[in-house]
């Protein structure tokens, strides 16, 4: 009941207010119910690319974080006995994102600290010669901001599975049946691990999708990921076109929603999973 | 437990659905006299909704305005952050919900915003006959009484002047560009130190940009002219595109926001930015933000002069009380310390001539800028503010025909 409240209730409120706004039948501007936002949409192929874009940098966020975790937890999980060090490892995960996204602008500008200390160093002469890092191409600077958010966070949970699915005793009774380390961490380790995840990976990379202050900061003009894309035709100049950005959040919404329902619908999983 | 918690919860909303309704009939203040407003302003408290980006006009407001009108009309000023956008949504948001109580009094603006708030009606006037003050403002001058080509008829009250010019550091950067052919061949000795934001700075730039290419700084006056617009727009987009290889980033992407390169300005990325406020040249270099070596110019052909202005919202709870503000923050006194070098230094928006004999005087006394450019100095290359439509459209292709492209 209070979740019903809480959460439903307003969620299905905004959707509904977004849904009439896109067809233009309530807005301050709008002149009533029209087509013209959603074909507008649709065939300037501006969403489309922002999809495929935020689903490019998503997942390959996620895939990276999930590697480097699963490599760090298997290789050094003694090291986490140590204090000093799990501090470190932990210590992102109280960073926000929207700080993350300036640390790795003030580290990876061509006139930040890298850029600086290379130049220090005479390895480059001109801030230009420094690798484009941020407000790049190929969004390499939102990537690195992502991995930093999402890897102790990875390694926080592997490590836990590691312990509660004794993974450990199991690679020991691997070896006495005569496997190697890397059929134990092929055959054995990791597909324990990415089966108890696979629910939180996904989840992780809806997450990043809908990412908005870290591709604020260290995005590029275009494309954009699709909450900047959004919300920048929201609050667009011309007043008469800002339903087109409520045609994206109704579009957003619905393919997230029924994303997350078909992940949660398939019960099979839902028991042995995290 | 939990019962007694949502009958809480709904009682709690009730009663404020309860509140909401019947608003109590505003008096019609545009047939009070001013001293019936002045009555009624006093005591009460007023909600102005201002852009907070900047750390000294947040101190003219916190430590000069704030307790000089509670201790001059016993007014108490809440201050809300929120520029151009937030303004609009937030009205159009109390528009759609049918709100006659604003949460808000009045609002600083410029063009954009007030032509954005006419359309949707979300300023209430006019108003600014009422002020006693208004007396010292001229109204007939174009840069004031004209905001974006579209006459003021007092729905907003001028509250300050300036103009978009361009700054460089003299010592890296002895002779900068100051006409689109000469810009052309700085990039070209010079790749990577020079860029267009992706806001109302770098839109105004694109403005001045198409004011030179239609050969006179009044080219673009006068009332949106579609056929004028594709002329010059498709010239202007074919010289940015040709040029763009030479820009920061090899023109393949470009800043969201005017703020970002200053930034670079001051870290030599770029050598080359820009910004109304002449520049804002004066207060960065006090800063430190920026080297003492940096000078302010207006393009040849000119840069934008414009106003910007105080609104009050259409729903408005206070507005004898947002009135009584607006006349404090025109009077003499309040644009003699806004205007003050180690302060704001703003430019008066007051007539000097019009002033009584002291203010005349002591306005006269301020002391020059240090490190920018004056208004005056600047003046000779003004121009005024194209119709909105050149803005919307310009927005518009810019990402169309440069950014996506």
């Amino acid at each position: 009941m209070l979740f019903v409240v809480f959460a439903v209730l307003p969620f299905t409120l905004a959707f509904g207010y977004a849904l009439l706004y896109s067809f233009g039948i309530i807005g301050v501007v709008n002149e009533g119910f029209t087509l013209s936002f959603w074909k507008e949409v649709f065939t300037s192929g501006t969403l489309g690319t922002s999809f495929l874009y935020s689903g490019i940098i998503a997942a390959v966020g996620v895939f990276l974080s999930v590697s480097l975790a699963l490599w760090v937890v298997l290789k050094f999980k003694e090291g986490f006995n140590n204090k000093y060090l799990s501090f470190i490892i932990y210590m992102p995960l109280a960073v926000p994102g929207i700080v993350s996204a300036f640390f790795t602008y003030q580290l990876f500008a061509q006139s930040g600290f890298f850029a600086r200390l290379s130049y220090q160093l005479n390895w480059i002469e001109t801030a230009q010669q420094f690798p484009d890092l941020v407000n790049d191409n190929w969004a390499i600077g939102i990537i690195i901001t992502f991995i930093s958010l999402l890897t102790p966070f990875f390694i926080l949970l592997y490590l836990n599975i590691y312990k509660d699915e004794r993974i450990e005793e199991l690679s020991q009774l691997s070896r006495a049946l005569g496997a190697n380390k890397k059929q134990i961490a092929l055959k054995v380790s990791l597909p324990i691990m990415l089966k108890k995840s696979w629910v939180l990976i996904v989840l992780y990379f809806i997450f990043l999708l809908g990412a908005y202050e870290v591709p604020l900061i260290l995005g590029q003009e275009s494309p954009q990921m699709l909450s900047v894309l959004i919300l920048r035709e929201l609050k667009q100049f011309d007043l008469t076109k800002t339903s087109e950005g409520y045609v994206m959040a109704v579009v957003y919404t619905v393919v997230i929603m029924s994303a997350t329902i078909f992940i949660f619908s398939r019960k099979k999983l839902r028991n042995n999973a995290y | 437990m939990m019962q007694r918690f949502l009958f809480f919860l709904l009682f709690a909303i009730t009663l404020f659905l309860m509140s909401c309704e019947n608003p109590k009939e505003s008096r019609n203040w545009k047939q009070a006299s001013w001293q019936e407003i002045e009555q009624q302003a006093n005591g009460t408290t007023v909600n102005f909704m201002m852009w907070q980006g900047s750390p000294i006009v947040n101190d003219y407001i916190n430590n000069y305005v704030k307790p000089t009108l509670k201790e001059k009309h016993n007014i108490t000023l809440n201050i809300s952050s929120g520029q151009g956008p937030e303004i609009v949504q937030l009205m159009m948001g109390e528009k759609q919900a049918g709100s006659e109580k604003g949460q808000v009094d009045m609002v600083w603006i410029n063009g954009e915003t007030f032509f954005q708030l006419r359309k949707i009606e979300g300023l209430w006037g006019p108003f600014t006959e009422k002020l006693p003050n208004s007396q010292y403002i001229d109204f007939n001058n174009p840069f004031i009484g004209i905001d974006f080509q579209q006459e003021i008829n007092g729905m907003e009250c001028p509250w300050g002047i300036n103009q978009f010019a361009f700054v460089y550091d003299s010592i890296k950067t002895p002779a900068p560009p100051k006409t689109l052919a000469e810009l052309e061949t700085f990039v070209k000795v010079n790749p990577g130190t020079f860029t267009i934001s992706n806001d109302f700075s770098g839109m105004t730039l694109l403005k001045c940009y198409m004011a030179e290419l239609s050969g006179s700084p009044d080219g673009l006056d006068g009332e949106f002219d579609q056929q004028k617009y594709d002329t010059l727009s498709t010239q202007l987009w074919e010289y940015i595109n040709r040029n763009r290889k030479y820009f920061w980033k090899e023109g393949q992407t470009f800043p969201k926001e005017h703020s970002k390169m200053d930034q670079m300005f001051s870290s030599g990325e770029i050598l080359l930015t820009y910004g109304f406020s002449e520049g804002g040249i004066e207060e960065k270099v006090l800063q430190g933000l920026f080297p003492e070596s940096t000078k302010g110019y207006a393009w040849k052909n000119g840069t934008i002069l414009n106003s910007n202005y105080l609104g009050i919202t259409y729903n408005a709870t206070n507005k004898a009380g947002a009135m009584q503000v607006i006349n404090f923050l025109i009077s003499p006194e309040a644009q003699l310390k806004r205007a003050e070098p180690s302060g704001m230094n703003a430019n008066p928006v007051l007539d000097i001539s019009k002033l009584p004999t002291e203010y005349k005087d002591k306005f006269e006394k301020i002391t020059a800028r240090q490190y920018g450019p004056s208004l005056d100095e600047l003046s000779e290359n003004a121009i005024k503010e194209p119709a909105p439509e050149y803005m919307l459209n310009i927005y518009e292709d810019f990402r169309t025909y440069v950014i996506e492209k």
